[in-house]
């Protein structure tokens, strides 16, 4: 297992060099225009853009350019390590916005998390057993539904119910645990459950169909022929199969949204990192648009390690050489 | 011309236009009121914190004065933060557009035929903590470094070229602006190369300083200076007096301000409101509070809420038809005229435009009419008939009523544009319709958001009318800049560009149909006005076997004049343009449009950054919420 989990490590670096090499092509190759320009005024002389070019860092030619990029993520910069330079839009260092946003996004997703696997597991466990019962098809109806419902609709929808019209929550913004933890947790619940019912909708249509398959196994039927209650069978043997597929759903989503709640930060007014991402890649900020992919490849393959990691240890029947 | 904040909606509001919310798009008569009385029934009083909501800064020049060229963040400055030798009243119009002395005592005649100038500097004017200490001629000269130091990056730098010893100080082969001089801590002369009428102008503008080089000195790289701004004016960043300047090293960023959260500002204890005038500044809330809200429906919800006072940001259309409609609403909002000109341009270098015949035609076809209701109406701008907004003629009365291309309702003549049509080599048959290969698949650039992109199929149809087809390329906004401002890519025409003036004088407009100030890359002039057949050699495309042409020498006479005959000189190139040249299809004059807070009892609009009047606006925080 431990050389596992180093050749996984290894194999992270190089996702990360290879995501951020083509993040570099995207950027240079994709018709963006130069990004000098925008900061040149209304008549660059080539004087000025080589000024703006070397105050951006983009006088030196794409391979250079990259290379200095990894050097410094390795070995640091000015503004410390990792180095991530500095933003081409706000002239900020990019370290300290990155770090202070990802606290944003974390509490966004592990909060929404914890909420989508309490309404998900059981809605699609209860449906698996009562299967083709009003329950399940109400349940499954109304899963269809939010899956179908765009995030921003029903970030908008639950904003003017609960902040315009009843007034019960505060509306958009985000306010740090340490300030007011009151705050914090009424200005996040209307987040949590929006991105909650989209993946909650979710998990429990997988967990549902995973729990109807291990129904029909042998061994199932062989644990009630053998006279084990039927809450064993279910929590013990049911549900410990329907559920594994569960944990690498879950390691893939904790991963991909790190970088991937935009809307539910956009429409919330959450300065996490998806919209950081959406708003840089706008004004071809490269600096952040790396900086947070580099976070993102980091975060999917360390979840990624971790999924499989408790797949082994929960199913005994896989193992890593 | 400055970018502007306002004038599209952002992505999540047309998000919200396409959902199931039932929000209304665009389109139809909305109407605003534009009156600049203030949004409140309540006496305007001082305190209270005034708060605007945006969903970006999108400062590009790190909010450092130097550099900066956003007008919303121009606007900052001139109304809060620094006072430059000159300044406005910051109000709405023509008494918005003339220019005073702010930190001069007056604005002097200039000498020596028109190039020397100087300027007696107030006394009592101090910078905020915790410099402390009183401006001198010698933090204006200062600023004038800055410009001219290359790592600074002063995207508008080039308004000073005229100043003597400039290029020399620039080329790094002088230490100081020979055409600068302080004979005293309360003056400063200027001396020109030649005349520049427009002088007192480019005074104003805020990379003029002035900035206490014990700080700024620290901050010689593009937009560093931004979080470490010492004011002048009314207004400091908060936490401003904290700052350790001991020594570069111990500076640490102002902490009221983070350019992707939130912009903070506090009285700045220093500022002595008798060296001011209230006619410029009242300065009457305690502070300010600009806020990143990346929800732009959120915004004016909060307004309307109370939560907010006014916006950065556009008004949305179905919040504008909302207001405009219900009697105890609609003075809370306001439109106002942004001396903006928002038009189609056309390639003077590329057929079929290189014929002036079939850009005649164009004028003549287009619904400015259609174009208006994309954008949302009435209340977003007046259709513009000619390049350079009215206002920007002061004292001329040249272009009243002026529209050479007029047809009912402004939507266009399909028999005038036919008329024009068959006088184009163009038109083989003289059927008034293209008939050549050159009028197929004409590469159009657009912008890829809305309200441009509902632009697109009433351009193509009314070309159509003619026999132009379009091969429509459609970019976000700074990509489709940028792919314009390309000479090599050889974009025939587009609908993407609008332009909006520097200071209230017509020049500023004008610098697009320079031939001079063509650049192969970073082009704004992109008709391509006064291109020159070596230009198009060293640029790599042809040149028109009819030539292109010039009104460079127009722009020279005019830039000598002064007063009146400035404004009559600019005004006959404008219809030049139009007439002979005509190089646009100028079809709209943009509204900056603005909703106010239920806690607004004073606002105004000002005419020089094109935004609000900060210096003017009052709040009663009882109000608030």
């Amino acid at each position: 297992m431990g050389r596992y989990i180093i050749r996984r490590l290894l194999w992270t670096v190089l996702v990360v060099v290879l995501v951020t090499l083509l993040t570099f092509v995207i950027f240079f190759v994709m018709p963006k225009g130069d990004p000098a320009l925008r900061f040149a005024g209304k008549s660059p002389t080539p004087e000025l853009i080589q000024e703006v070019k070397e105050s951006l860092g983009l006088d030196k030619s794409v391979p250079e350019q990259y290379g200095l990029f990894l050097e410094r993520l390795v070995t640091g910069d000015e503004y410390g390590w990792p180095g991530l330079g500095k933003s081409f839009q706000t002239k900020q260092a990019v370290k300290p916005e990155l770090v202070q946003r990802a606290q944003v996004t974390i509490t966004l997703i592990i909060g929404g998390a914890l909420l989508w696997l309490a309404i998900g597991i059981p809605v699609g466990v209860i449906s698996a057993l009562r299967r083709g019962s009003a329950l399940d098809r109400i349940s499954m109806g109304t899963a269809l539904f939010f899956v179908s419902a765009p995030v921003f609709w029903l970030g908008l929808l639950s904003l003017y119910v609960f902040w315009k019209k009843l007034g019960w929550l505060p509306g958009t913004g985000y306010v740090s645990f340490g300030s007011d933890p009151g705050a914090w947790f009424s200005h996040m619940i209307l987040p949590w459950m929006v991105l909650a019912l989209l993946f909650a909708a979710i998990y429990a249509r997988v967990v549902r169909g995973n729990m109807i398959d291990v129904m029909t196994e042998d061994y199932i039927r062989t644990a009630r022929a053998k006279g084990l209650s039927e809450r064993r069978i279910v929590l013990k043997h049911e549900l410990r199969t329907g559920i594994t597929p569960v944990i690498t759903l879950l390691a893939i989503d904790l991963g991909v949204l790190v970088g991937g709640t935009i809307v539910t930060e956009t429409v919330f007014n959450l300065q996490g990192l998806g919209n950081w991402l959406l708003v840089a890649a706008q004004n071809n900020d490269l600096p952040v648009t790396l900086a947070v992919t580099v976070l993102v490849a980091i975060a999917v393959s360390l979840f990624s390690l971790i999924a499989d990691i408790l797949y082994a240890i929960l199913d005994p029947r896989v193992r890593y050489q | 011309m400055r970018p502007r904040k306002k004038g599209t909606w952002a992505l999540l509001g047309a998000l919200v236009l396409a959902g199931s919310l039932g929000l209304a798009a665009c389109g139809g008569d909305d109407s605003g009121d534009s009156d600049t009385d203030g949004g409140g029934d309540t006496a305007a009083a001082k305190g209270g914190i005034y708060r605007v909501g945006t969903t970006d800064f999108g400062f590009n020049g790190g909010f450092d004065p130097s550099g900066e060229y956003l007008g919303w963040a121009w606007g900052l400055y001139s109304n809060l933060l620094t006072r430059q030798l000159t300044g406005y009243r910051h109000t709405e119009g023509a008494a918005g557009s003339e220019v005073l002395p702010d930190l001069a005592e007056a604005i002097p005649e200039a000498t020596d035929g028109g190039t020397t100038w100087t300027f007696k500097i107030k006394k009592g004017v101090k910078f905020a903590p915790p410099v402390n200490r009183e401006v001198t001629s010698k933090d204006i000269a200062y600023a004038f470094e800055r410009i001219g130091t290359g790592s600074v990056v002063a995207q508008y730098g080039f308004y000073y070229n005229d100043i003597v010893g400039m290029a020399e100080f620039k080329d790094g082969k002088a230490k100081t602006i020979a055409g600068i001089t302080t004979p005293d801590d309360s003056t400063i002369v200027f001396k020109t190369t030649k005349p520049v009428g427009d002088f007192p102008f480019r005074l104003a503008m805020p990379a003029t300083g002035p900035f206490p080089k014990e700080v700024a000195g620290c901050f010689t790289k593009a937009g560093e200076y931004g979080r470490y701004l010492i004011a002048s004016g009314p207004y400091m960043i908060k936490g401003s007096d904290a700052l350790d300047i001991t020594s570069c090293k111990t500076m640490k960023p102002i902490s009221g301000f983070n350019p992707t959260k939130q912009l903070s500002l506090v009285r700045n204890p220093n500022y002595d409101a008798a060296t001011d005038s209230t006619e410029r500044r009242e300065a009457l809330p305690d502070g300010f509070e600009f806020i990143i809200n990346t929800n732009d429906k959120d915004i004016f919800d909060k307004i309307e809420a109370g939560e907010y006072e006014d916006s950065v940001d556009a008004v949305p259309p179905d919040v504008a038809r909302r207001y405009s409609g219900d009697d105890a609403l609609k003075d809370r909002l306001k439109g106002n005229q942004d001396d903006r000109t928002n038009y189609i341009y056309m390639n003077l270098a590329e057929a079929p435009f290189d014929d002036v015949n079939v850009r005649k035609a164009v004028n003549w076809i287009m619904d400015k009419d259609a174009l208006r209701k994309a954008w949302g109406g009435p209340f977003y701008g007046e259709i513009a008939t000619h390049i350079a907004p009215a206002t920007l003629y002061p004292g001329s009365t040249a272009l009243d009523g002026y529209d050479p291309y007029a047809t009912e309702n402004s939507a266009g003549d399909l028999a005038k544009a036919q008329e024009a049509m068959k006088a184009s080599a163009y038109d083989t048959d003289k059927d008034g319709v293209c008939d050549a290969d050159a009028c197929k698949d004409v590469l159009f650039m657009n912008r890829s958001i809305d309200p441009y992109v509902k632009m697109t199929p009433i351009i193509r149809d009314a070309l159509g009318k003619i026999g132009i087809t379009v091969k429509v390329r459609e970019l976000p906004t700074g990509p489709a800049y940028e792919s314009s401002g390309v000479i090599a890519n050889r974009i025939q025409a587009g609908s993407n560009a609008g332009w909006g003036k520097d200071y209230p004088d017509a020049s500023t407009f004008m610098v697009l149909f320079d031939g001079r100030n063509i650049l192969p890359t970073g082009n704004s002039g992109y008709a391509l006005v006064g291109l020159t057949a070596a230009q198009a050699k060293e640029f790599k495309i042809d040149y028109p076997k009819g030539g292109v042409p010039s009104v460079d020498a127009d722009i020279d006479k005019c830039s000598e004049e002064v007063g009146n005959a400035r404004s009559d000189c600019w005004a006959a190139l404008d219809k030049k343009l139009m007439e002979e040249v005509v190089p646009w299809v100028p079809y709209l004059h943009v509204n900056n449009t603005t909703l106010l807070g239920p806690a607004v009892t004073k606002w105004d609009y000002d005419q020089f950054s094109g935004e609000a009047a900060y210096a003017h606006v009052a709040v009663d925080p009882s109000k608030q919420k």
